[in-house]
């Protein structure tokens, strides 16, 4: 039955594509005053960094959006899929680069150990644990003994939440952080492939453990075992 | 700036068509049931569901067409780079641009044994990566890759709206107009206009 044409089914149907078309133009132009008057860029990409809280941070600006770096020494190899991770006992390279309000910062062997974090600011991983890291810091403090400092790669404005520096002045964040040069040569001297990236290094700077994920309070704080004992730590 | 606000339009545009397209799969899959299990036919119910019936495989084409574009948009001109799973879901929503529009102008109703399963096979991907997006994994291996990583929301319209979920939206859209659709012989419309 409904194979059969209705009676006056060309204009019928004619009414359906008009139908469409006209509620096609309106989503269309409900679209293009929306996102036009609102001034907001409506939910996709990019958030603005404005309203960025003051606050002991290192990042009391985070107007500098790409770094200019300089990496010496021999860059890390990636982590290996399974076994052991090759970089360990390697020296890492020494990255000489400015944090995101022009202070100049160096990370590599600086003669005491060491946890570099490796954050992109699209990331939503590295959205969660920066929060998430920086919380634990405000309860327990700065481990003692172990410097802390982070590496904020991948800087894309064509992707969300960008500049990283707004967005770790809005996290209070406190762990002194060097952005990395647009071709993020920072992160591939590190042998970073994902992120959030940690490289726990002894005082000369040698490689004693990497790992890339969000990490949980116990594996977190493997990590700073790790940095202080000069061995990777088992977290189970 | 003014590629920002760009962006942003075409993003409301885009998940707004795919709202649409899920009132479209409510409307016709409420009509269907109506149409079944209702034992007095309702006159205009029926009317307009054999109307939407023979408009239903040029309209598959228009939604295959027009997310084949909306991609294109954002990996070719925003520069947006797609991850392993937009991939796929590509795969599956990309040949119905072309093989639709060969349907429809052939008024070929059985292309939906073609199509309904690989559709079917994009929607449950996209399903899952709308899912990733809305809810990236929380366990210890979570992480982004450093390339692409399919958790990244490049958009975020109406605080749930993604690009998977728009894929979903139009492979779902596309699978019931292919059920439904019944278009009218080219010698029925022939017939009429003589």
């Amino acid at each position: 039955m409904s194979n059969q044409p209705s009676s006056n089914g060309p204009s019928s149907t004619r009414w359906i594509w008009i139908g469409i078309a006209v509620v096609v133009v309106v989503v269309g132009v409900l679209a293009f005053v929306v996102t036009r008057s609102d001034g907001s860029g409506g939910g996709s990409a990019t958030p603005n960094g404005d309203g960025a809280t003051p606050g002991v941070t290192v990042v009391p600006v985070g107007k500098v959006a790409v770094g200019a770096i300089v990496v010496t020494g021999t860059q890390l190899p990636e982590i290996a899929t399974s076994g052991t991770d090759p970089a360990v006992g390697q020296v890492i390279p020494t990255i000489e680069g400015q944090t995101f309000d022009g202070t100049a910062l160096s990370i590599g062997p600086t003669g005491e150990p060491t946890i570099i974090m490796v954050v992109a600011h699209w990331c939503p991983h590295c959205q969660r644990e920066v929060p998430f890291l920086q919380s634990w810091l405000t309860a327990n403090g700065a481990p003692e003994g172990v410097r802390l400092v982070a590496l904020a790669t991948s800087n894309d404005s064509g992707k969300p939440n960008y500049p990283a520096g707004q967005w770790l002045v809005r996290e209070k964040w406190t762990i002194p952080t060097m952005v990395d040069d647009k071709a993020s040569d920072g992160a591939q001297a590190l042998g970073v492939t994902g992120f959030p990236y940690f490289i726990v290094v002894d005082a000369e700077g040698k490689v004693i453990e990497r790992t890339s994920g969000e990490l949980t309070t116990t594996q977190w704080e493997a990590l700073i075992a790790a940095a202080k004992s000069g061995s990777a730590q088992p977290t189970a | 700036m003014i590629a920002a606000q760009t962006v942003s339009t075409m993003s409301f545009f885009f998940a707004s068509l795919a709202l649409l397209c899920w009132a479209a799969v409510v409307l016709i899959g409420t009509g269907a049931l109506l149409g079944r299990f209702v034992s007095r036919p309702i006159p205009l119910v029926e009317s307009l569901g054999a109307d939407i019936r023979r408009v239903a495989l040029p309209l598959a084409w228009l939604i295959a067409a027009v997310t084949m574009l909306g991609s294109l948009y954002y990996s070719r001109i925003q520069h947006y780079i797609p991850c392993e799973l937009c991939w796929y879901q590509r795969i599956c929503i990309y040949p119905f641009a072309v093989i639709l529009g060969i349907a429809a102008w052939r008024r070929d109703a059985g292309v939906r044994v073609y199509a309904v399963p690989v559709l079917a096979i994009g929607a449950m991907v996209a399903a899952y990566h709308t899912w990733v997006q809305a809810y990236p994994p929380v366990d210890g291996t979570s992480f982004c890759t450093a390339d692409a990583p399919c958790t990244l929301r490049y958009v975020w319209e109406f605080g749930f709206v993604s690009l998977p979920f728009m894929a979903l939206s139009a492979c779902c859209c596309m699978i019931v107009l292919l059920l439904i659709a019944r278009p009218a012989p080219r010698t029925a419309t022939t017939s009429e206009s003589s």
